[in-house]
């Protein structure tokens, strides 16, 4: 028996079988970690200005940055720490603790506004246009007035604590990453009106990755897909964020659009050569800072860009018939009479003087600028450096080549996903349970039984850890595909078991000559099943990829490497 | 006793040696009622199966619930305030326990007031608040749920295609890589009629089912195939007779694990592989145990007859 088990041990296959499981159970990694993990900071909350980063979304699961206490009190769960938060007073102090570091939050105020029956006189500034003759010439003069008109007054209502702007969910305990289905969150399937190259889908796909970071979601997949009819698809999927968040997100196409007089002289992208972003020429405006204006404070940003000579000669022309607005105070003139006005998704974000001295100048330097506000100092100058990275971003990456029309939208509720985690693993535990029951009826023996059970059990181990390697979502899809490689696998431990054990007839052939003789039945299974499963790969969206693609890996691993260990391990105890 | 019982089975084994010609009857006469159903469910309504949500375009509702409930009054309850559209509701069961209710509902998913409508109706019929339960909701545009259905029929023709080819390729004779590829289209055809005449719906994940059915019904045959046509111990019986031993084992596990994931899962996703799985595979029972080895054994008569002997 000794020498039996010595030879087993020794056996390269049976210790490659050893070395996959090891590597696979590292890369599982099973951990006891407790707290919760990050899975998004929200921009300009009270979680991103205390300096808490956004994970970034190629960590594995279990090194991801864990809410361990806040203010000393140990946080268990989503509950405990929504409950606790929920308790805390507006503009308080408080200390998180993560795996990380530590972080001091002050929470801010949520405000409403709203609008009293009450008006209000406000001052506002027009141009008015006259012709005059001076000196024998008629010229056209701008006159700036200033009049009074009645507005109706607003009211900023404190409607308690905003929430700190943290994402969370229970920490991870192993590197498995559940799919959408199991864990909860929204899949959507969009398709782009025109199709795309290749280069404009990627280019969509870090556009839309960009933008999705900015607003705190960071377990992003973006993914391209196609069908065998040529459709193009972006798949988009997110943990833990709800449907309604990423329609607008997404159905937004990004369109930057700056206009003169309502003319357009360059778009975001191809018309701007550089967009600066460093520290010294981008950032908050130093001559006028930041302000208090009523209850909340606002702050103005600006970067330069560099536009292409193309749009720098569109803006000459454009400005060249402009009349110069004379500073009503010190009658210098200043400004041109139209400002530069920029479009986010034909809405009006902000509007530039121009300098009188650009007037038909075909400058290619310009500098950008725009606003954020904020309940204090500190909200408004991050609010503004967001609208400004956000600005940035549009103008570098240009808008979405293209409008997205949404085709498919699941919203996984996590609280059936959850279920559904616990039910397949005890669905696949018992189905494992019941196949090891038929096989002890069949052969009688245990020595044939606990091996068939123990390859099983390790080919879902291997699975497990090469998803967890090669970071791919285990969803329903996955879990089927699972059941199908261990399906095909106990048949071919079968088949091995019953091509070495035939009885006395078969004594003519060794052992190696048994072993040769089942695996060409195994392997022509193994390719009938692999050549059907290919075609699924390029169909519908890759909707059911996972499942063939587990499967092919599953009925791979099985072929290579647990087959060979099985027919080792019967070929040494039972020969 | 014990000789009446060797008595019958030695009949049985008789009949299953000499006749098999007349037994090959039986798998072509149920192949035969099977394409007759799927024609008449085409001529009835159009479609060769009960295509669900996500193959048709619409919206799923799935609600944790735990009462258990009049499902049949449910429905009737959404339809009526959905009088054109197909409407099916089914509850979620796990273990036996009912644990949630699915609403399907072939309803445009992009326009906001239906699916409130769908909402309320499911609230009302439910009697409990949607606004405190966590809900799913799947939406699929009509659109998609077409192309996909036939993207879905291209990829499984093509799988069948190469699954022939690695066959033909492998035996290079007709008649036995043909019998294989009949076997695996019997079976599927069979199990399609079933899940019709059980009046259960197809979806993405069916699809996926009737793919992994070729994998699971090729392997019995390829390992008689192999069996009888390549090995040379004992008479062809002899190797039929092995080849049954080892198949049958193949298949019990596989109806045996499948019929337990069917009875534990709660996803419906999973319910549905497994049904069409358990299905094809009591039919892939006889169509290569009687069919299958019907056909070799036609093979093998004709060739003596030219006086090649395998």
């Amino acid at each position: 028996m000794n020498y039996k088990l010595r030879r087993l041990i020794t056996n390269w296959r049976v210790i490659l079988l050893a070395a996959f499981i090891i590597i696979s159970v590292i890369a599982i990694h099973p951990t006891m970690k407790q707290g919760l993990a990050i899975r998004g900071v929200l921009a300009n909350s009270s979680a991103s200005i205390a300096g808490i980063p956004q994970p970034k979304p190629n960590v594995q699961p279990v090194a991801r940055e864990r809410i361990i206490s806040i203010n000393n009190q140990r946080i268990n769960d989503v509950e405990e720490y929504y409950q606790y938060l929920s308790a805390i007073p507006p503009n308080k102090s408080i200390q998180i603790i993560t795996s990380k570091g530590a972080y001091r939050l002050i929470t801010l105020e949520k405000f409403e506004t709203v609008q009293l029956n009450e008006t209000e006189e406000k001052n506002v500034t027009d141009v008015k246009q006259y012709n005059e003759s001076i000196n024998g010439t008629t010229q056209i003069i701008n006159e700036t007035i200033t009049k009074k008109i009645l507005v109706p007054k607003t009211k900023q209502i404190s409607k308690g604590t905003h929430d700190i702007g943290l994402r969370v969910y229970d920490a991870p305990k192993n590197n498995i990453r559940k799919g959408l289905d199991l864990q909860g969150g929204t899949r959507i399937l969009l398709q782009p009106e025109i199709k795309l190259t290749q280069n404009d889908i990627s280019i969509l796909m870090d556009n839309m990755k960009e933008r999705l970071n900015v607003y705190g979601l960071s377990d992003i997949v973006i993914r391209e897909a196609g069908d065998l009819s040529q459709n193009q698809y972006v798949v988009v999927e997110i943990a833990g964020a709800t449907e309604e968040e990423i329609r607008d997100l997404l159905a937004k196409q990004g369109k930057f659009e700056a206009k003169i007089a309502n003319k357009t002289v360059f778009r975001g992208g191809n018309d701007i050569v550089y967009v600066a972003r460093s520290a010294t020429e981008a950032g908050i405006d130093p001559s006028t800072g930041c302000s208090p204006s009523g209850p909340q404070w606002f702050c103005r940003f600006r970067f330069a860009i560099t536009l292409s000579q193309g749009a720098a000669q569109r803006q000459a022309e454009t400005t060249k018939d402009l009349a110069v607005v004379y500073d009503p105070e010190t009658r210098r003139s200043e400004y041109l009479s139209e400002k530069l006005e920029l479009y986010l998704d034909d809405k009006k974000v902000d509007e530039l003087n121009i300098g009188a001295d650009l007037k038909g100048q075909a400058v290619t330097q310009i500098s950008i600028s725009g606003s954020g506000a904020g309940a204090n100092k500190q909200d408004a100058i991050s609010n503004s450096l967001q609208n400004m990275k956000r600005l940035q971003t549009i103008l570098i990456t240009g808008s979405l080549p293209v409008k997205l029309n949404i085709v498919k939208t699941d919203a996984i509720s996590p609280v059936l996903g959850e279920g559904f985690v616990n039910n397949a693993i005890l669905m696949s535990l018992l189905a494992i349970v019941a196949v090891a029951i038929v096989i002890a009826i069949r052969y009688r023996r245990l020595l044939i039984t606990i091996p068939i059970f123990i390859t099983m059990l390790s080919e879902v181990i291997i699975l497990l850890g090469v998803a967890a390697f090669i970071g791919w979502n285990i969803d329903l899809a996955a879990i089927a595909g699972i059941l199908v490689a261990i399906g095909t696998g106990v048949d071919d431990q079968i088949v091995i078991t019953d091509e070495t054990l035939k009885g006395e007839t078969a004594t003519v052939y060794n052992w190696k000559e048994k072993v040769r003789r089942a695996f060409v039945i195994i392997m022509l299974a193994y390719l009938t099943v692999v050549v059907a499963m290919i075609p699924l790969i390029f169909a519908g969206a890759g909707l059911l990829k996972g499942f063939a693609i587990t499967t092919i890996i599953g009925v791979t691993i099985g072929v290579f490497v647990t087959r060979p260990a099985y027919s080792a391990f019967i070929e040494v105890m039972l020969k | 006793m014990e000789e009446e019982k060797k008595g019958l089975l030695k009949t049985l084994f008789d009949i299953y040696d000499k006749k098999y010609k007349v037994l090959l009857l039986i798998p072509l006469l149920i192949l035969i009622l099977s394409l007759i159903q799927i024609g008449y469910q085409v001529y009835k309504t159009g479609d060769f199966a009960k295509r669900d949500v996500s193959l048709k375009g619409g919206v799923t509702l799935t609600v944790p619930f735990d009462q258990s409930v009049d499902i049949d009054k449910i429905e009737s309850g959404i339809y009526s305030r959905f009088p054109n559209n197909d409407v099916n509701v089914r509850t979620l069961r796990s273990a036996g326990t009912i644990v949630g209710v699915i609403a399907e509902i072939d309803i445009d998913g992009n326009d906001k007031e239906e699916i409130q409508k769908l909402l309320n109706a499911v609230q009302d019929e439910l009697g409990i608040d949607l606004s405190k339960v966590d809900y799913g909701i799947e939406v699929v545009g009509s659109s998609l749920g077409a192309s996909f259905f036939k993207e879905s029929l291209i990829a499984m023709a093509v799988a069948f295609l190469f699954m022939g080819l690695v066959v033909f390729i492998y035996f290079r004779t007709f008649i036995p890589s043909a019998a294989i590829i009949l076997a695996a289209f019997s079976d599927m055809v069979f199990a399609l009629a079933a899940m019709n005449l059980l009046g259960a719906r197809i979806g993405t994940a069916g699809i996926a089912a009737f793919l992994m059915l070729i994998g699971y019904s090729v392997d019995t045959d390829i390992l008689l195939t192999v069996r009888v046509l390549k090995r040379k111990e004992g008479t062809i019986m002899d190797r039929i007779i092995s080849s049954i031993k080892t198949g049958m084992t193949e298949t019990l596990t596989a109806i045996v694990a499948v019929t337990v994931a069917m009875l534990v899962t709660q996803s419906e996703v999973i319910r549905q592989i497994m049904l069409i799985l358990l299905l094809g595979l009591i039919a892939d029972i006889f169509n290569t145990w009687i069919q299958n080895v019907g056909l070799l054994r036609l093979y093998i008569e004709r060739k003596a007859k030219k006086g090649i002997s395998i």
